[in-house]
């Protein structure tokens, strides 16, 4: 019972991390109609950018601020993955967005590429360890069960975070105007939003939030620029799970696999066991895409002709 | 529009013209003809390294071509293509390997081959099953996890696939086999062999694409609704596109085997699958001649840094290749001589396709207007 409950708590947090991916997948889906496959890549570009804030400023700063060097390294990295993000919808996707979708694919997919070779050339890709502000490893008990830090941390980022972003969706105009590119661009701009700054401001929402995840995972799994592959995996299979078009249903469908693929490493350990736990989620999108393929929360999409 | 797809204004000012003497069905069977015996005349005069490199090249164009049926003909982006290389690629190994147990003897390589093909072929139809049910780019979300789960599982069943360092089958299977020793050397012999696979492959899927399922991937391509409505059931076309596909990738990896006398988990990595994506768009997508071009690219861009030493670079050159072809050259390599021929063209040719229509020709009326 006591593994159960760790492994529960665990599967929330590493869930919490692929759900950040996964609502960034989400948004910009929401917002241009493209799948970003780069999404990963800017995200460990992004943790990048923070190790070396980091590497600069802890130097200076001496050995007991640290963990100011480190909050100020995770400030430059999100403000910097909003500029990315946005540059990159302006540079390259824009030119793709009212296009043919398997070439918008492909496109976000060179960007991925050329993210993964520069941040190869620059930080190398040997691991690199992110330093962070308390160990990984620390845990603390509650009634016998050890809970992690760094999980129920990761865990209370990622929902304080989901209830920032719907109250800037809900609640501001940023986000109506937002919603209402996302919902018919042509109209919006009739109304006298300009279209594309907002599709701008989208992306670089989007490319937050991702760095956000990858950010929180990064001092757990060391830096790579290869890091985050298998993470846009799951946060792709949540996304399909949960439907494109419903951030909620991305979110639990994140959090379940993560959850599901603990519990089949730990409990059956000789079918799966830690190396095929990834196999995991990819069997039960197989299942969900045959019986329910528009998700499980998602709207069956209806085509006029 | 721009990008994967052929732009039809063109074509249907060229159905208005009389055909030019190079685009004649005589005079490109006989170019294809020409290539075919230059390239059986090569190896003879080139030296082993480069003979290598050919085959290798080959390898790869077969594996591009069975991601152009599915991506460049149907339209359906597949991120997994490389699983199926690495599928066929363990199939043959293991294969040649094992014998499973029975002393197969020469027809051992037949049955690697017939297994490479058969069983991604399988696989592929098992995954589509579940991956063409979404429309659009779905089928791109789902396989990408196929190299990611491929990895794992390769090295996890390591009493089959040699774990980690990989299988690699007896020397005796990539050698010149007995009734043509003298003729031909070791690497003009795996050369051959290759060009022969290679050159059947790519001659059955230029008919397939001409013929009945051709056009199905072409409605399928273009909008899923019009196919419905003429009969043709966008499902079962996917499904087909990527079965075959993945069969022919699975050839590819058959020839992975040959070429390389090895396979290892890093043969289906993820970095591959997205280099063979780029590799099929550089070339160009739903064309014949792009795998080949693509496959060209393909050994090249990996080949040349690292002869100069420079092979970290390799992965940004791909990403800044793939984003300048999509921007500047949609078409791919094989598109170069159209767009050069419109670019050198006289003015007022260059608006045929879209504004001045030429006068309607007589009994085919139809074919000016749109």
């Amino acid at each position: 019972m006591q593994l159960f409950i760790q492994l529960i708590v665990d599967g929330l947090a590493q869930g919490s991390i692929y759900a950040a991916l996964a609502l960034a997948i989400v948004l910009v889906n929401q917002a241009t109609g493209l799948v970003n496959f780069a999404q990963g890549g800017m995200a460990v570009l992004s943790a990048y950018i923070g190790l070396a804030v980091v590497d600069l400023l802890a130097p200076a700063f001496g050995p007991g601020l640290v963990a100011l060097a480190i909050v100020i390294a995770i400030v430059v990295a999100l403000a910097f993955s909003f500029v990315f993000g946005a540059a990159v919808e302006r540079l390259v996707m824009r030119r793709f967005e009212r296009g043919d979708e398997d070439t918008a694919v492909v496109a976000t997919i060179g960007v991925l590429t050329l993210i993964t070779g520069l941040v190869g050339i620059i930080w190398s890709y040997n691991y690199q360890h992110f330093p962070w502000f308390f160990p990984i490893a620390q845990s603390f008990s509650i009634a016998g069960i050890g809970v992690s830090v760094w999980s129920l941390t990761t865990f209370l980022a990622v929902i304080v975070i989901m209830i920032v972003l719907q109250l800037l969706f809900m609640r501001t105009k940023l986000g109506l105007g937002l919603r209402a590119v996302a919902d018919n661009p042509a109209s919006a701009a009739l109304s006298g939003l300009k279209v594309g700054r907002l599709l701008m401001v989208g992306w670089g929402l989007a490319a937050t939030l991702g760095a956000v995840g990858g950010i929180l995972i990064a001092p757990k799994l060391q830096l790579t620029p290869n890091m985050l592959d298998s993470v846009l995996v799951y946060a792709l299979a949540a996304v399909v799970i949960g439907g494109l078009d419903s951030p909620l249903g991305a979110v639990i469908a994140a959090w379940g696999i993560a959850i599901v693929e603990n519990l089949s490493a730990a409990y059956l350990p000789t079918i799966v066991g830690q190396d095929l736990k990834v196999a995991v989620p990819f069997a039960f999108l197989v299942i969900i895409l045959i019986f329910r393929p528009q998700g499980l929360f998602g709207r069956k999409a209806v085509v006029r002709v | 529009m721009s990008g994967l797809r052929a732009p039809n204004t063109a074509v249907i000012a060229a159905a208005t013209r009389p055909t030019p003497w190079w685009r004649t069905t005589w005079f490109r069977w006989t170019l294809a003809a020409v290539v075919f015996l230059v390239l059986v005349v090569i190896p003879f005069i080139a030296d082993p390294y480069s003979n290598q490199t050919m085959t290798r090249i080959m390898m790869w164009a077969v594996a591009i071509l069975g991601l152009n049926v599915v991506m460049g003909y149907a339209g359906q982006v597949s991120l997994g293509q490389i699983f199926f290389v690495g599928v066929g690629a363990y199939a043959t190994a293991i294969t040649l390997k094992s014998h499973w147990g029975v002393d197969l003897g020469l027809l051992g390589a037949v049955i690697a081959f017939v297994l490479a093909a058969v069983i991604p072929g399988v696989l592929g139809f098992l995954v589509a099953l579940a991956a063409a049910r979404l429309r659009g780019i779905a089928i791109a979300m789902v396989t990408i996890a196929l190299p990611i789960v491929g990895v794992p599982l390769a090295k996890r069943f390591s009493d089959l696939t040699g774990g980690a360092p990989g299988i690699s089958p007896s020397s005796k299977w990539f050698r010149t086999p007995d009734w043509l020793s003298g003729l031909l050397y070791d690497d003009q012999y795996r050369y051959l062999l290759a060009l022969v696979i290679a050159g059947i492959v790519f001659l059955l899927v230029a008919f397939l694409v001409r013929g009945k399922f051709g056009r199905a991937f072409a409605i399928v391509k273009a909008n899923e609704s019009v196919a419905s409505a003429m009969g043709i059931s966008p499902y079962r076309t996917k499904v087909l596109a990527f079965t075959i596909a993945s069969a022919i990738g699975g050839i590819g990896g058959f020839l992975y085997v040959v070429v390389n006398t090895f396979t290892s988990p890093d043969t289906l990595s993820f970095p591959n699958s997205i280099n063979l994506i780029i590799a099929t768009i550089v070339g160009g997508a739903g064309t014949i001649i792009g795998p080949i071009l693509g496959g060209v690219y393909f050994q090249l861009v990996t080949q040349i840094p690292t002869a100069l030493q420079a092979s970290q670079w390799t992965t940004v050159i791909q990403g800044i290749v793939i984003l300048l072809v999509l921007f500047l050259l949609p078409g791919g390599l094989a598109s170069l001589p159209r767009v050069i021929r419109r670019l050198t063209a006289k003015r007022p040719d260059r608006h045929v396709g879209t504004g001045t229509a030429p006068a309607p020709i007589p009994g085919n009326p139809g074919t000016t207007k749109e």
